[in-house]
């Protein structure tokens, strides 16, 4: 058994560069402008949890999963995944997280959904019968068997979205990275994906979910923890209960305190 | 369960895939194929006709053979090849970035090169079929004539050429990793190769104070050994100093792509660019 959290993020600090005219690199060429995504982050998330990282658009959500997969390198601070630290050892990294990308365009449109998966199979290593045993078990898992030869542009929103899924599974890594998941699903939908991901992925397959959403009904239904992102730090972190005083005070009053924005609503 | 466990696929293994996954595309444009099969025949055919232009023997020609046709479709065939060659790698990353498959590739624990390189074998496979068709249309139905052929030369030439321009490829791809559009390296190269590198006509026939431009590009030496090596029947030591100058090319080129593409990536990931487009 793995002692390390399943991730670590100390005083992790990102700032992106801010976009500037043609004039203004002209008249202030070694200038250099940033922009604080990541202020300080501090979090820790152990193993075989469902936890939900809530905060509004632009708290940072976004830019700490791309860390954590490798996508984006941090300016300060550290990050590690399953004990690997995700600047110096992005190969180990990789192969402890499955990214379920939340964007359809990640998808090959011309492809079916089996050849897709096909695909992303072999740059996970996997190969021969283990491959189509392995996307046969995905594809088992996300419901999407009898839809598994069809074109990817044939799928709906949701179809797509349980694709990303099928297709983060295939590296049977023990952490799952989502992002916003049910972004632009109808509630039936969302509930279905809360579900799955906690129950069939979290409590049957012992993984570890981290979720970033801005759908406090989500959080509080699905998740076993919560940490609240805002400004690139986070304000809080505990179960719903704790939070809520055993239900004392509610999530939205504690989240608007923690962020000072309204939460979006389902 | 741990990724640890995870089967551990060969490169051939990944780079098959990339083919099957851009095989499979290609089926789905049932006419691409057949409207650039057409475009190799309209080509051939223009070049035949301006060929009738030019009278065998021209001495600027006696060093490739002296037939203007075989000279003309061999600078064309092959500097479609170098160019897809050159432009290849940076066109599939530009591609993955504004169709949105980057990421998903980037965090499979394929590496970077590799997912670059898979990314363009398709493309650079059917460039080198449609260049030996080319040859193939101008040998068979056009009246192209080859020489006494220079195996070893066509060859040598052939690898440090591919490998010199995979080396601008590997360039380009650094360039639009970080600043994803307006690649100088191919435009510069692109454009000047086909007015100085001896693509349609020789270099011998530009005026003498540009013509040392020439020998500053690849392409000059690229096609001035593959059509030595396939049309005028030389032998092997009459094209060394083609070889030769390939070589340096390569010996600066590969160190120097190899390093800006480990700094571009470095960059595009600190800029939190690396799929923006």
């Amino acid at each position: 058994m793995n002692p390390n959290p399943a991730i670590l993020a100390e005083n992790l600090v990102k700032r992106y560069p801010v976009f500037r005219g043609f004039r203004d690199l002209v008249r202030r060429p070694f200038e250099r402008r940033t922009t604080t995504a990541l202020d300080g982050l501090d979090l820790r998330v152990e193993r075989g949890r469902a936890f939900c990282l809530l905060g509004p658009n632009g708290a940072g959500k976004t830019t700490l999963i791309k860390i954590l997969a490798t996508l984006v390198l941090p300016d300060g601070g550290r990050a590690s995944v399953d004990g690997h630290d995700v600047e110096r050892q992005p190969g180990p990294v990789k192969n402890a997280i499955g990214y379920a990308i939340n964007d359809e365009r990640s998808f090959y449109w011309r492809l079916t959904g089996r050849q897709n998966l096909e695909f992303f199979g072999a740059l996970y290593g996997l190969r021969g019968p283990a491959r189509d045993r392995k996307i046969d078990e995905v594809l088992r898992l996300t419901r999407l068997e009898a839809a598994a030869d069809l074109r990817f542009n044939a799928y709906s929103t949701g179809m797509r979205q349980m694709l990303a899924f099928a297709r983060a599974l295939l590296a049977d890594a023990s952490i799952l990275l989502v992002d916003e998941p049910t972004r632009s699903l109808d509630p039936q939908a969302a509930d279905r994906i809360g579900s799955f991901l906690r129950g069939e992925l979290v409590e049957g397959k012992g993984k570890t979910v981290f979720w970033a959403t801005h759908d406090l009904a989500e959080a509080a239904e699905f998740a076993h923890e919560i940490a609240v992102i805002g400004r690139g730090r986070i304000r809080l972190q505990g179960t719903v209960a704790s939070l809520t005083g055993e239900g004392r005070t509610s999530l939205r009053q504690v989240y608007e305190k923690a962020v000072g924005d309204p939460p979006v609503s389902r | 369960m741990s990724g640890g466990s995870r089967t551990t696929a060969l490169l051939p293994g990944r780079l098959s895939a990339f083919l099957r996954r851009d095989f499979r595309e290609a089926l789905t444009y049932k006419f691409s194929f057949l409207s650039s099969f057409v475009g190799i025949l309209l080509s051939s055919a223009t070049f035949y006709f301006v060929a009738k232009l030019v009278p065998p023997g021209t001495p600027s020609l006696g060093p490739f053979g002296g037939d203007y046709f075989s000279f003309a479709v061999v600078g064309v065939a092959f500097s479609s090849l170098l160019g897809m060659f050159q432009e290849g790698l940076s066109a599939v990353i530009r591609s993955a970035q504004v169709s949105g498959t980057l990421e998903a590739l980037l965090v499979t624990p394929t590496s970077i090169p590799t997912v670059l390189f898979g990314s363009s074998l398709y493309s650079l496979l059917l460039q080198v079929f449609r260049t030996l068709l080319h040859l193939g249309v101008a040998l068979a139905f056009f009246g192209m004539t080859l020489g006494r052929v220079n195996g070893p030369g066509v060859l040598f030439v052939g690898v440090l050429t591919v490998l010199c321009f995979l080396g601008v490829g590997v360039l380009s791809a650094s360039f639009i990793l970080v600043y994803k559009t307006g690649n100088p390296f191919g435009w510069i190269l692109g454009t000047v190769s086909g007015l100085l590198g001896g693509v349609v006509f020789p270099v011998a026939l530009l005026p003498p104070w540009i013509r040392w431009v020439s020998s500053l590009l690849p392409v000059t030496y690229a096609l001035d050994g593959m059509r030595k090596s396939l049309l005028a029947s030389v032998g092997f030591a009459e094209i060394l100093p083609d070889i030769a100058a390939l070589a340096v090319f390569n010996i600066i080129l590969l160190p120097a792509s190899l390093l800006a593409f480990r700094l571009a990536v470095r960059k595009a990931k600190k800029d939190g660019t690396l799929s923006h487009f």
